[in-house]
């Protein structure tokens, strides 16, 4: 172990605490502001440390129904992706690991391919496709249009956890006389469940991310997911108002923070499982 | 096994796709075809009954002509090669760095990897706050330890907007690229730097020749991966700048918007989406072709 890179000393040590501090201040500024006076907020030189602490601009928030409701609509939309997520694209994975046609090769290579398009540059189309079957201000749009784009991502990272699977298991199933879609849910999927794991996190953070098809497919301010709100409802005036914004976007942040930490080993796993096999 | 087995196979495998295909080819394969379609016509939302008019190459020419098209791709690659350059030194300095595994490290780690997790819009909200031109804390810190004299509007002033843009890209994307990097050097069997060594390979030796070629597969992907995030960065322009100041972060993607849903004009916006996709797909065939032609 001692022969891998070693931090070069002091130099090192410093360009690490920078880099940390680099980090980590804005998060601490997010924080503090929304801790303070707006007094306070609007102070030259800042407070570093917040000298009157208070807790009026989270009561604020929690008294305003359409920050709950941008929380909820940003749950709601999040766990829908995910669900949808994990059900296609584990069945898909499955498919293109186990059963190899011409037919897989293509799908593979276009899922692949998908991975190259801007969202901005097809949601106009994808605007008038929505307009067309009546899912503009819906939130199942957003469910649909953001799976789409999680989809083809965790196949191919579910695909690369079954391959590791041996095939024996499903022999043995079959002489057995265990039907596929048995084996598939009792014995393969219950071996999966780290890969599993990996790509719902993924999904549901990609999904709680998202502010394009938000803006673009609901106009409705009861149906609106996070950002979307936050941008809308807040951005809009002259001024900001700060104390507002950081608040709601501390909010926004925490079920984030709180999921890194959980599985921070799971998300690493398999972000790097697809990438160091290349 | 028998003859019925196989087919049954066969068909057990297309129907496990079917899902993927329909949500993935409806709501990306078409809108992609169609906004190649509909960039050869006369298309605004602002008429209600849409006879679709044949317009040839119009919308291309109009770009063109007012060099919108090719002020929105300079930016764009100015945009993507700053972000990239950092992203990844920075990132691979810092993996270096922390490729121990310490206790302490651990858990610094997953605090750096905090920022990853911030949604997007947050990530323009709360920089567009620590650049307020009056009482933002970056103007403060600058001024404090007297970099600069006078307060700046980091994202108003034409010379320094996309710059400060960059910074807040950077700040988020810098988590992913450390973390992939960092999973890369772990792959690395110890043996190799032993062996290394031994036959009397300098630490600087040892990076060129073992560092490095390991790394080859994580970071061909994790540099794709920056490479088109922000080739298509939406959020952090259209929440920060708008495009603004005088066009200077007009990038592709703002441009796209802007055409279709602030001037309802879709035969526009379609016309600059195509052009983009387009380069990105060419984009990325060259790009595998040039890792594997580097391949030994």
């Amino acid at each position: 172990m001692k022969h891998r890179w070693k931090t070069s000393g002091l130099p090192g040590w410093i360009g690490f605490i920078i880099l940390m501090i680099f980090l980590l201040f804005p998060l601490y500024w997010l924080i503090i502001t929304s801790f303070k006076h707006n007094m306070d907020i609007y102070r030259f030189p800042p407070q570093f440390i917040p000298r009157n602490f208070t807790l009026a601009n989270y009561r604020a928030i929690l008294n305003d129904n359409s920050v709950v409701r941008y929380l909820f609509n940003n749950l709601l939309v999040s766990s829908g992706t995910t669900l949808l997520t994990l059900a296609a694209a584990s069945l898909a994975g499955y498919s293109l690991s186990r059963y190899s046609s011409v037919f897989g090769s293509v799908t593979r290579t276009a899922l692949l391919s998908t991975q190259m398009f801007p969202i901005v540059g097809l949601i106009l189309a994808l605007y008038v496709i929505f307009r067309n079957l009546n899912l503009i201000n819906t939130r199942f749009s957003l469910i649909l249009s953001l799976s789409a784009v999680t989809i083809p991502f965790s196949t191919i990272l579910i695909k690369g956890f079954f391959d590791d699977i041996p095939r024996s298991l499903e022999e043995a199933a079959r002489i057995d006389g265990c039907p596929r879609l048995k084996t598939l849910f009792s014995i393969i999927m219950p071996l999966s469940k780290p890969g599993l794991l990996a790509i719902g996190l993924f999904t549901f953070m990609q999904a709680w991310d998202d502010f394009l098809f938000a803006i673009t497919f609901i106009l409705k301010d009861s149906k609106r997911t996070l950002s979307a709100g936050i941008a809308m409802k807040f951005l809009g005036e002259v001024s900001y108002d700060w104390a507002q914004v950081t608040t709601v976007s501390v909010a926004g942040v925490l079920p984030m923070f709180i999921l890194i930490f959980l599985f921070q080993r799971n998300m690493v796993t398999g972000l790097t499982a697809g990438a160091v096999k290349g | 096994m028998t003859r019925n087995s196989k087919t049954g196979d066969r068909l057990f495998g297309v129907l496990l796709l079917v899902p993927s295909i329909l949500i993935v080819g409806g709501f990306i394969f078409l809108p992609v075809i169609q906004s190649v379609y509909y960039s050869f016509f006369d298309f605004k939302l602002t008429r209600k009954k849409l006879p679709l008019l044949w317009n040839g190459g119009a919308n291309y020419r109009g770009l063109w002509e007012s060099g919108k098209l090719q002020n929105a791709f300079f930016i764009t690659f100015q945009f993507m090669l700053i972000v990239l350059i950092a992203v990844f030194l920075i990132g691979l300095l810092m993996s270096l760095a922390m490729n121990k595994g310490r206790k302490a490290e651990r858990t610094a780690r997953s605090l750096a990897l905090l920022p990853w997790g911030t949604p997007t819009v947050i990530v323009a909200l709360l920089w567009s706050w620590m650049f307020q031109p009056e009482y933002g804390v970056v103007n403060f810190l600058l001024m404090h330890f007297k970099i600069i004299s006078e307060p700046l509007g980091f994202l108003v002033n034409p010379d320094t907007a996309l710059a400060s843009v960059a910074v807040a890209a950077v700040w988020r994307q810098l988590p992913f690229m450390f973390i992939m990097l960092l999973a890369g050097l772990q792959g690395i069997p110890a043996e190799m730097y032993e062996a290394a060594e031994i036959d009397g390979a300098s630490p600087r030796q040892s990076f060129w020749h073992i560092t490095l070629p390991f790394l080859r597969n994580v970071i061909r992907s994790s540099i794709l991966v920056t490479i088109i995030t922000n080739f298509k960065q939406f959020p952090l322009f259209w929440t920060m700048t708008g495009g603004g100041p005088m066009g200077r972060t007009e990038t592709l993607a703002i441009l796209t918007y802007k055409n279709a849903f602030v001037n309802l004009n879709f035969g526009v916006g379609a016309a600059v989406a195509a052009s983009w996709m387009l380069t990105l797909i060419l984009f990325s065939l060259l790009y595998n072709r040039i890792f594997k032609e580097a391949e030994y």
